[in-house]
């Protein structure tokens, strides 16, 4: 198995990103107003450009320049070990599904340095917030990945996918893709999730105190993660680059469109959960139907 | 696969994001600087200039969830490593972690049965 791949992949996959993530910036408008406007993020950026800076007086300095960059870094690098096609991950790691779970646990660190750095009661409410959801949607999360290492045997993302060929994962393991599915939006505080920054209540949670260039970081940051989310979601549970005529990658980046703009359209018809109330459900129902779902695996695996 | 190159692209991956940033901090400041007026760099609080310190002992209502979490984290630590080798043991795998995770369960149940799975 190749280690790394060659520049034109390397670029391939950055151009294919970048553009994921663009398109998906246009979705999340697309979700709330209901109509695609193709040029506003560039609107919006450069509105957040000359926007003036204001940074909070007694801020903790490390923290607060912190958080944006460790956003980024965190929704960015997982894909780093995702494949797009059989030929193009940036990285096979041999820990590949441990080591998403691992680069995803950052956002949970960079949200609460966020909201602890500004020295404001409303931030640090929607950081702790964030903590109290990590504690929530985590469980189910590493359980339902764990099934789909089970049935590879192995962690290597490339060998997940080739595992689920004749039959995709979200059809083998329904209960898991479920899960992950929730935990996803959870972990990408999407509605109904959104509560650690809350746009319309605590003026903005965790990211109340951020205002220009360090605003715009963590909005990218926040759609690098749902954009990895959903390549995650595409290589784990759909299949990643299998389906019929189209090249491999076209059709890693229909699913992975796909599955975000369903992140975004979701939270339309769902009214905001409050975090107690996630962490009451996922303990007493989610962890023991992961649990469930890996027994199911399990077995059906040894028949 | 006793590669560390490999791990190179992840530490560049870090480094581009640094320098990303760093650059977009240059052309935000080269766009013009903040005029300091008072009580602009209060923290959010809805108008209020004499703003409290934050930085206070904060309760976090859900420390017996925090307990739980650590005890299920150590599990998975174990389980990936079992994942991989699961179908090649077969039943005696399935047995194996089928004890511990049912320990662990009973646990998740006691705590349950005790009322510490509600809101506190």
């Amino acid at each position: 198995m190749e280690n790394s791949a060659t520049l034109p992949t390397t670029l391939l996959v950055v151009l294919l990103f970048a553009g994921g993530v663009y398109a998906l910036a246009v979705l999340e408008y697309w979700s709330v107003a209901g109509r695609l406007a193709w040029a506003r993020p560039v609107r919006l950026a450069l509105k957040l450009l000359a926007r003036e800076e204001i940074r909070p007086r007694q801020r903790d300095a490390v923290f607060y320049e912190t958080a944006p960059v460790l956003l980024l870094a965190a929704g960015t690098l997982a894909a780093a070990v995702l494949p797009w096609s059989a030929s193009a991950p940036l990285l096979s790691l041999a820990t590949g599904a441990l080591f998403v779970n691992a680069a995803f646990a950052y956002v949970m660190v960079a949200l609460v340095l966020g909201g602890w750095s500004s020295n404001g009661a409303y931030a640090m409410i929607g950081g702790w917030r964030f903590l109290g959801q990590l504690l929530a949607y985590s469980m189910p999360m590493v359980m339902a990945l764990t099934a789909t290492v089970m049935r590879a045997e192995s962690m290597v993302p490339v060998r997940i996918v080739l595992s689920q060929r004749g039959l995709w994962n979200i059809v083998y393991q329904p209960v898991g893709f479920g899960l992950f599915y929730l935990a996803a939006l959870a972990l990408a505080f999407l509605p109904p999730f959104d509560l650690p920054v809350a746009a319309g209540e605590l003026a903005g949670g965790a990211w109340a105190d951020f205002t220009g260039a360090r605003r715009l970081l963590l909005r990218l940051g926040r759609l690098s993660l749902v954009m990895s989310l959903a390549v995650t979601i595409t290589v784990f549970y759909l299949g990643g680059w299998q389906g019929p005529g189209l090249p491999g990658v076209v059709w890693t980046l229909l699913k992975t469109l796909l599955v975000a703009a369903s992140f975004f359209g979701v939270g339309r018809y769902v009214s905001r959960v409050r975090y107690d109330l996630m962490l009451e459900w996922s303990w007493k129902y989610a962890t023991p139907a992961a649990l469930f779902n890996i027994l199911w695996v399990g077995i059906l695996l040894l028949l | 696969m006793a590669n560390d190159s490999r791990y190179l692209l992840l530490l560049g991956m870090l480094a581009c994001t640094g320098a990303f940033a760093g650059l977009l901090y240059l052309v935000k400041s080269s766009l013009g600087q903040p005029v300091a007026e008072p009580g602009k760099d209060v923290p959010a609080e809805s108008g209020r200039l004499a703003v409290p310190p934050a930085w206070v002992r904060y309760h976090v209502h859900y420390y017996g969830f925090a307990l739980l979490f650590l005890c299920f984290d150590m599990e998975m630590a174990f389980m990936y490593p079992w994942a991989v080798v699961y179908k090649e043991l077969g039943i005696t795998a399935l047995l194996d972690m089928g004890v511990f995770l049912l320990i662990l369960f009973l646990g998740l149940v006691y705590t349950w049965n005790q009322g510490g799975l509600k809101r506190q």
